[in-house]
């Protein structure tokens, strides 16, 4: 298992838990779609795993070792994240974003080099068109995808993706997200992807965790899903059709 | 109707009228940016009041010697109390003498003459510039003249107020009289500040008054000009001929003033005003009451 | 004598007065600079600290510059350091609050995404919040060094020399030619800083497309 959750609690001071006795596994090659109505605790969930919140109860085991102990910085390296606003940094080029990590890592140039123009291949934009540029000169699908390269720069094992394709026109939502099914095979990292689509959470996921009000009420596999016959999932599924 | 409209005529005429005659011609007093003109500048204008009865607006501190006189051959002012030394080598621009009579005798003709002043009688004190340092390194190095500071001056520094480093009677004739040669150029700042920078150590030679409160309260060495390139500066009220034309009787309330002030009582004056920190109106009265009843 | 003749005749002095003046506004500038950074970073990161912060440099700003050199006269003595103790304090509002400014101003998502990559706080800074913020935070020194330059014309009232000693002297004498010979230098001056600093603004840092 590359990511394992269990009993992960986040309550507020008020006493409100935003996410309650959740426990689910990712293993690698696995990729898990967090569904749920707004406010069902899943963006919570993500950040709760790279730390970005503190959980109030529970654990979080990346790669063998409770995140907890883990130094916050060197744990958020080894775990990929990318954002609905992706969140480019607009004074680096393309390349400079993506290599950022590296370069903090202490890479030698090379190396850099060459993962930038291997990760932008892979996202579908060729090098030598695009390392250069600067995020403003890219449209929303480019974006995304340059996020997805910079999430990768270092091979983390993990990958997190927080509603990835929200912003995106539907055209380019469909594109990406063909395209990302197929990254998914080549890459045979454990992904969480959270999105309120059901219709993109089953086609991109092997498994789905559906939240409601903070706890996990179903998680099982596509098939399993569309066939369950829990109200709340039926919710779910009837709504997607 | 005709008669309403009469009334009113006659009304706004009459209102005119008040207004103008309730309107008195205020005597302006002006002084230079130091306590001492201040003070001087605050009995004049307490005598005045007292004497005459008639209203006076004072403009104390309004800035230095050229300002004031400015503002008085301007008529934004009436009176200042001007030293005659300064009224010579400054104003007059002629260089420096040493006898007291004649310095004032020329001066009084000049400002008659060419700006339509008249300088009332000497409040009998004389107020020249005082070379000062610091008393321990006046005994330190045997300072007791001008020429012997000229002997230490290159390893010592001086500050001075505008106006000395500006005036002919000032630091430039000084430097040339005595041959004096500092560290540095010396360095300016307002003119108050000069007691503070030398009893802090900032500098070590400043140009003050001879009959400030300060040179004691600051344990401070006045040298001695030992070749007389000082002229004498004595202090007496300048006032418009127009005003005095106006109004005699304020020539008759000056001249009571004349010769009533010495060097030490001056000194004892300025003391209660700077050192003591009591208000200059106050320590004004107080004398006036005690000297001219 | 005219202004021109002036310069002609004390070309040295001149110059030595200019150079007061820049070393008094370039090295209190630099210090405001130094401080006010890591006060306006300190700002953006503790809200609480916020209004304490502003505050205090707001206060500082609205008192009276003749009226500031004289209260730290006893402190400091005559001369330069009050001069430039009170020059960094009046540069210090607009560096802060500008510095506070353009690091709040970064867009959250990218902080965000920082902060979710691995960047530590120090690297965030370092790397993107700064380089963000930079022409924000060089407006503020803009600004800072153009009031600080008319400021110091004041300081030669307590000693520290610079320009206004020119000004100061022309004001006792009622002479309009020395007043001019330190005014007109004071605002060239000002006009240049503000210009290159402009052009720095406008070139050298990030600007948002």
């Amino acid at each position: 298992m590359v990511l394992d959750v269990r009993g992960l609690r986040y309550q507020l001071p008020s006493g409100a838990r935003l996410v309650d006795g959740l426990s689910f596994a990712v293993a690698a090659g696995e990729t898990l779609a967090l569904l749920g109505r707004s406010g069902a605790g899943k963006t919570t969930t993500l950040r709760l795993v790279n730390r970005l919140l503190e959980p109030t109860a529970g654990e979080v085991v990346v790669a063998g070792e409770a995140s907890e102990r883990q130094d916050v910085t060197r744990l958020r390296r080894r775990i990929g994240y990318v954002i609905q606003e992706v969140g480019l940094f607009p004074h680096l080029t393309v390349a400079g974003n993506i290599g950022l990590l590296p370069r903090l890592e202490r890479w030698p140039a090379d190396r850099i080099a060459q993962r930038v123009s291997e990760l932008l291949t892979l996202v579908g934009l060729d090098p030598a068109g695009y390392a250069a540029r600067f995020p403003h000169q890219l449209s929303g699908g480019q974006r995304q995808r340059v996020g997805v390269a910079r999430a990768l720069a270092l091979d983390p094992p993990l990958l997190l993706l927080d509603e990835p394709f929200g912003a995106l026109d539907p055209i380019t939502r469909v594109e990406l997200q063909r395209e990302f099914r197929a990254l998914e095979n080549r890459l045979q990292k454990a992904i969480v992807f959270v999105t309120h689509d059901v219709r993109e959470g089953l086609l991109l996921a092997t498994r789905v965790a559906l939240m409601d009000n903070g706890r996990l009420v179903f998680l099982g596999t596509a098939e399993e899903f569309r066939a369950s016959p829990l109200p709340a999932v039926r919710q779910f599924v009837e709504a997607a059709v | 109707m005709a008669t309403a409209l009469n009334r009113v005529v006659l009304a706004a005429v009459a209102a005119g009228g008040v207004l103008s005659c309730s309107r008195p011609q205020r005597i302006v007093v002006g002084a230079k940016n130091f306590t001492e003109s201040d003070l001087l500048a605050e009995i004049v204008a307490q005598q005045i009041e007292r004497r005459t009865g008639l209203p006076v607006e004072r403009r104390l501190h309004l800035g230095g010697t050229f300002v004031c006189h400015q503002a008085i051959t301007s008529g934004a002012i009436d009176i200042y109390v001007e030293y005659t030394g300064t009224a010579f080598t400054a104003i007059l621009k002629r260089p420096p003498i040493a006898d007291a009579d004649s310095v004032y005798r020329f001066v009084a003709a000049e400002y008659g003459r060419r700006f339509q002043l008249h300088w009332t009688q000497p409040f009998g004190f004389n107020n020249t510039f005082a070379i000062l340092v610091r008393r321990r390194a006046a005994t330190q190095l045997g300072l007791r003249t001008i020429s012997d500071l000229a002997r230490v001056a290159p390893s010592m520094k001086a500050g001075f107020g505008y106006e000395f480093l500006e005036r002919a009677d000032g630091f430039p004739g000084l430097a040339q009289r005595y041959g004096i040669r500092f560290a540095g150029p010396p360095t300016s700042m307002d003119l108050g500040l000069t007691y503070r920078a030398l009893a802090d150590g900032k500098v070590d030679v400043i140009a003050g008054n001879s009959t400030d409160g300060q040179i004691a309260a600051l344990d401070l060495q006045p040298l001695s000009d030992d070749r007389g390139y000082f002229p004498p500066y004595q202090a007496a009220p300048v006032v418009r001929d127009a005003l005095l034309e106006q109004r005699p009787a304020v020539a008759r309330a000056l001249a009571e003033l004349g010769g009533k002030i010495s060097d030490d009582e001056m000194r004892r004056l300025n003391t209660q005003a700077d050192v003591e920190h009591r208000d200059i109106a106050a320590v004004a009265a107080e004398w006036l009451a005690a000297t001219l009843p | 004598m005219s202004v021109w003749e002036f310069y002609a005749r004390h070309a040295s002095e001149v110059w030595w007065l200019v150079l007061q003046h820049v070393a008094l506004v370039g090295i209190s500038t630099g210090v405001a600079v130094l401080v006010g950074l890591p006060l306006g970073v300190l700002v953006a990161r503790h809200a609480r600290w916020r209004r304490p912060v502003l505050g205090i440099a707001n206060v500082l700003q609205t008192i009276p510059s003749l009226a500031l050199f004289g209260l730290l006269i006893p402190v400091f003595g005559i001369g330069t350091w009050t001069a430039s103790a009170a020059l960094v304090m009046y540069a210090l509002l607009p560096i802060v609050r500008n510095t506070y400014a353009g690091i709040t101003g970064v867009d959250p998502a990218i902080r965000e995404a920082g902060r979710g990559m691995g960047m530590s706080d120090g690297e965030l800074l370092r790397l993107v919040e700064l380089p963000l913020a930079a022409r924000v935070i060089l407006a503020g020194v803009r600004v800072a060094t153009v009031v600080s330059v008319g400021i110091a014309t004041i300081a030669a009232a307590i000693g520290a020399g610079g320009l206004g000693v020119y000004i100061f002297r022309g004001v006792a004498t009622v002479d309009d030619t020395l007043i001019l010979a330190g005014a007109l230098p004071a605002a060239l001056l000002a006009l240049l800083a503000d210009g290159l600093l402009g052009l720095a603004e406008r070139n050298l840092v990030w600007r948002p497309r």
